[in-house]
């Protein structure tokens, strides 16, 4: 395989709405950060890949006015997944492996304010014959596993406030998350359920913001960088569909794309220092520490997470750049980023990076 | 005993409504407000000179916020056209009609609007048209203009 | 070089109107009959590449997740790209290089459109103030663009029929076309409807539901099967921005960039001479003059004359969709698949009633949106 590595990315404010900027405007000043950054020029990006997802936008099509921000003349060479954005980091990643090229440009735009209800957007992800007409709203599934969860003796509704609390504190160094404060557990548990056991908190807010991750090989990270967090393991996965035929008290693929990561890695994902986990729900955060095997001392979500801001599409791309950001700063020296799709952890992607020395 | 098993089901109606907010950004929107005011802002690039006519906020090609907005009067040239002959969903008139890609004088970009108030055989390329604004009290919309009609005062040398 | 990838494997359903299947069946039929094709249990699949235009078109979003079954895709790396309707090519050509990365040593490919499911007026409407509302329809936009190319290139205007005769000819050879019409001719076309002047009804493209496969595996996985591969010898996609001025839509360079990297990675210098057929994406009749143009099959405005003196009929020198193409069927999912499949097709030998004889190379081609998403692929029956 060839040596890739995470150098560098931006990613703008996250806000629950975003008014002022279309696609393009949102993400803008977020290249000329990451690039500006790297001191790159966009004639240096070999190959660009986004995603994001017209039931978002509300338009058939709607990512191609995005690529007015990518300076797509002279024609490039580039791809879109209308998933998160961390798919499209697999396939720049893959990309880089055919050595046609030596720096990729990822990125992803999520918008969770232009639909005025997810409960009409979400459980369209969802079988159209026997599950879309039941029409379950946004975070139904996700109670059911949280139900399930705490049924099971995995987790408990304090253990979810605990997580939400150290989030929203967290994310107080973080200028680019969108829910910060520091919030006493027991007044969490005193708000009134959504979707019981979720209370609205419990919920990663959906929000608007756009993330860009540069990557870069072999020795052209090398240049442009000092300490490169280098790809060293990546992989994802698809359960099954059906909340009835899973024990939504599991996340196989995850565990199965941490098995796979680890195996050209060198490391597991135990010995990482820093996990970025796309929980979508504060429940799942002991759901994929168990399911990835976590180590005991590791930092989850250390700037934040989700929990303290969900940019939809830009969510799981954006645990990549900040997993990648902990080796940059020296922070930790193996990371692990992970990113999900679908309804209740049904597709999972895990990273796992590595600082040299 | 046998009862009669039903007939399968073949078909499920799952009506879907989503309702959006839809986000015009800040160039379109200072394009859409000129509309309002029967105005057709225009903005150039600083880098490539180009001017845009409806102008976004940069320009896509170099990258670089577009200046600030310079009124256009509104004529053009027709640089291409189709004529729609057929019923479609979303019309709000009878075909047939013209279609046209129109150059706006003093832009370098093109816009795509109805052609009406010309005989649908005397539409060619080349022919100048200016545009016709909707009455009253005008919203920020492309429907502020009803559609773009020949210039009448236009008088060619054949 | 990187390891060589073939088509081992193809699969598709009928395209129609109204498939009376769920949309998981629709797929599953196409991937059960590549797979039988090539011979290969679900199982021995590592990796699936999923196509599919814009999911509002109806309404299931995110279908790789409803379609994991359909797929045979649990415990698989599953991907879901969409790139307008070049979808089908981005995909197919992603997914050999997962294998030329090593990633993986067999991938599925597949590709589908069911938007009779759907409706396509709600999933276009938007009632924004940002854009006139032309009610133009989809040729409202290639029309003018078609007309620019007539100017340019002082083309006849039975040009356009002519291309649609051919098409609608080779239709009726192809069990999988959705329009037949064994009685088409030159007049029929000149007298059907004019839609968009100067695009005529029997000139246009249908709406079709429909499902396509392939499954794609390296050199080293290919062995000795009973049914020759298809060989990829050359393959690239290129994008292009929209909106800027000066912008040539007739003749964009996104096209011509990509084909000519699919070209010289086949080794190809002469292609109007060297490939033997070619499945392009012509959506109305014009686009196969102007296709030809752009991806180097035919000198720049002499394109129109290849069809005028036969060249692209299915017994001429070049043929041109000889599956009666996009005119004949448009799952638009699938469709720039399709034209991947079908010309893997023709090298194989295994395009039955459209076979064209000693086909050895043959090109691909795929556009989507405003002509920026251009992907085009050169297969060929020799291992490169």
């Amino acid at each position: 395989m060839r040596e890739v590595a995470v150098v560098g990315s931006a990613q703008s404010p996250g806000r629950a709405a975003n008014r002022r900027d279309d696609m393009a405007g949102i993400l803008l000043p977020v290249i000329r950060t990451a690039l500006g950054q790297l001191g790159l020029d966009r004639d240096r990006i070999d190959f660009v890949c986004s995603g994001s997802h017209d039931f978002h936008e509300g338009r058939t099509f709607a990512y191609i006015d995005s690529l007015d921000a990518v300076g797509a003349w002279p024609p490039i060479v580039e791809s879109h997944v209308e998933m998160d954005a961390a798919w499209a980091f697999y396939e720049a990643w893959a990309w880089l492996q055919l050595g046609h090229g030596d720096v990729a440009l990822v990125y992803g735009v999520g918008r969770g304010s232009v639909p005025a209800d997810l409960d009409q957007v979400v459980p369209s992800q969802l079988d159209p014959y026997y599950l879309a007409p039941l029409r379950p709203h946004q975070d139904a599934l996700g109670g059911l596993q949280a139900h399930a969860l705490i049924a099971a003796g995995l987790t408990s509704e304090r253990e979810m406030a605990e997580i939400v609390a150290r989030s929203r504190a967290d994310a107080a160094g973080n200028p680019r998350a969108q829910v910060v404060g520091v919030v006493a557990v027991d007044d969490l548990l005193a708000a009134p359920y959504v979707a019981a056991p979720l209370r609205a908190h419990d919920v990663a807010p959906p929000g608007d913001a756009a993330a860009v991750v540069v990557l870069a090989a072999g020795d052209v990270a090398r240049e442009l960088v000092e300490r490169p967090a280098w790809v060293r393991g990546l992989d994802h996965r698809l359960d099954g569909h059906y909340p009835g035929h899973r024990d939504l008290t599991r996340a196989p693929s995850a565990a199965q794309a941490g098995a796979e990561a680890a195996r050209t890695a060198g490391f597991t994902a135990g010995q990482a220092q820093v996990a970025e986990l796309h929980v979508e729900y504060s429940a799942q955060q002991p759901l994929l520490a168990r399911a990835l095997g976590l180590g005991a001392g590791v930092a989850i979500n250390p700037c934040g997470g989700p929990l303290a801001g969900r940019p939809m599409t830009a969510t799981g791309l954006i645990r990549v750049a900040e997993a990648a950001r902990a080796v940059h700063t020296g922070r930790a020296d193996r990371t692990l980023a992970h990113a999900t799709n679908g309804p209740a952890l049904q597709q999972n992607l895990v990273c796992l990076l590595e600082g040299d020395g | 005993m046998t009862a009669r098993l039903p007939e399968p089901v073949t078909r499920l109606a799952t009506p879907l409504k989503m309702e959006y907010t839809f986000v015009a950004g800040a160039g379109r929107s200072t394009f859409l407000r000129g509309l309002a005011h029967r105005r057709l802002l225009a903005r150039t690039c600083p880098s490539c000179r180009h001017v845009y006519l409806p102008a976004p906020e940069f320009c896509a090609r170099c990258l670089v916020e577009l200046g600030d907005p310079v009124e256009l009067d509104g004529r053009g040239t027709v640089s291409t056209f189709c004529v729609v002959n057929f019923p479609f969903p979303g019309q709000t008139i009878e075909p047939p009609y013209v279609v046209a890609h129109i150059r706006p004088d003093g832009a370098d970009t093109r816009l795509m609007h109805l052609i009406r108030e010309v005989e649908i055989a005397d539409v060619h390329i080349g022919l100048p048209v200016e545009p016709v604004w909707a009455d009253g009290e005008l919203e920020p919309s492309w429907t502020s203009i009803r559609h773009y009609r020949p210039v009448l005062a236009a008088v060619t040398d054949a | 070089m990187a390891e060589p990838v073939a088509v081992v494997g193809i699969g598709q359903g009928k395209q129609a109107k109204r498939r009376e299947v769920t949309i998981g069946a629709m797929v599953r039929e196409a991937v059960a009959a590549a797979l039988e094709d090539a011979e290969l249990a679900a199982s021995a699949i590592d990796a699936i590449v999923l196509s599919k235009t814009p999911d509002l078109f109806d309404g299931v979003m995110n279908p790789e997740l409803y379609l994991a079954d359909a797929l045979g895709a649990r415990g698989r790396p599953v991907t879901r790209v969409f790139t307008g309707g070049s979808v089908g090519g981005h995909a197919a050509i992603y997914g050999a290089h997962l294998i030329q990365a090593g990633l993986a040593r067999r991938v599925l490919v597949a590709a589908y459109s069911k938007e009779s499911e759907g409706n396509f007026t709600w999933a276009l409407s938007r009632g924004l103030p940002f854009s006139a509302q032309l009610g133009a329809g989809a040729g409202g936009h290639f029309a003018p663009v078609i007309r620019e190319y007539i100017r340019r290139s002082g083309a006849p205007e039975h040009v356009g029929w002519q291309v649609a005769v051919n098409h609608r000819l080779n239709a009726l050879r192809n069990p999988y076309a959705h329009v037949q019409m064994p009685d088409i001719t030159l007049e029929k076309v000149r007298e059907s409807p004019m839609l968009w002047d100067p695009i005529r009804y029997l000139e246009s493209c249908p709406s079709s539901d429909g499902a396509a496969a392939v499954v794609l595996a390296g050199a080293a996985d290919v062995g000795a099967p009973a049914r020759p591969p298809a060989w990829i010898h050359g393959m690239a996609f290129r994008t292009e921005t929209g909106h800027f001025a000066g912008r040539d839509e007739v003749n964009p360079r996104a096209g011509t960039d990509c084909a000519a990297d699919a070209y010289r990675q086949a080794g190809i210098t002469d292609p109007g001479r060297e490939i033997d057929v070619a499945e392009l994406y012509v959506p109305y009749s014009w686009y196969e003059p102007m296709w030809l143009e752009n991806v180097g099959l035919a000198p720049v405005h002499e394109g129109w004359r290849l069809v005028d003196d036969g060249g692209t009929a299915i017994d001429g020198r070049l043929p041109v969709n000889p599956s009666g193409g996009v005119l004949s069927g448009n799952p638009t999912g699938a469709t720039g698949l399709v034209r991947f499949l079908e010309a893997a097709l023709q090298v194989r030998g295994r395009a039955g009633g459209h076979q064209i004889d000693g086909a050895r190379r043959a090109v691909g081609h795929a556009m989507g949106g405003a002509s920026q998403f251009h992907a085009v692929w050169v297969v060929g029956s020799e291992r490169p």
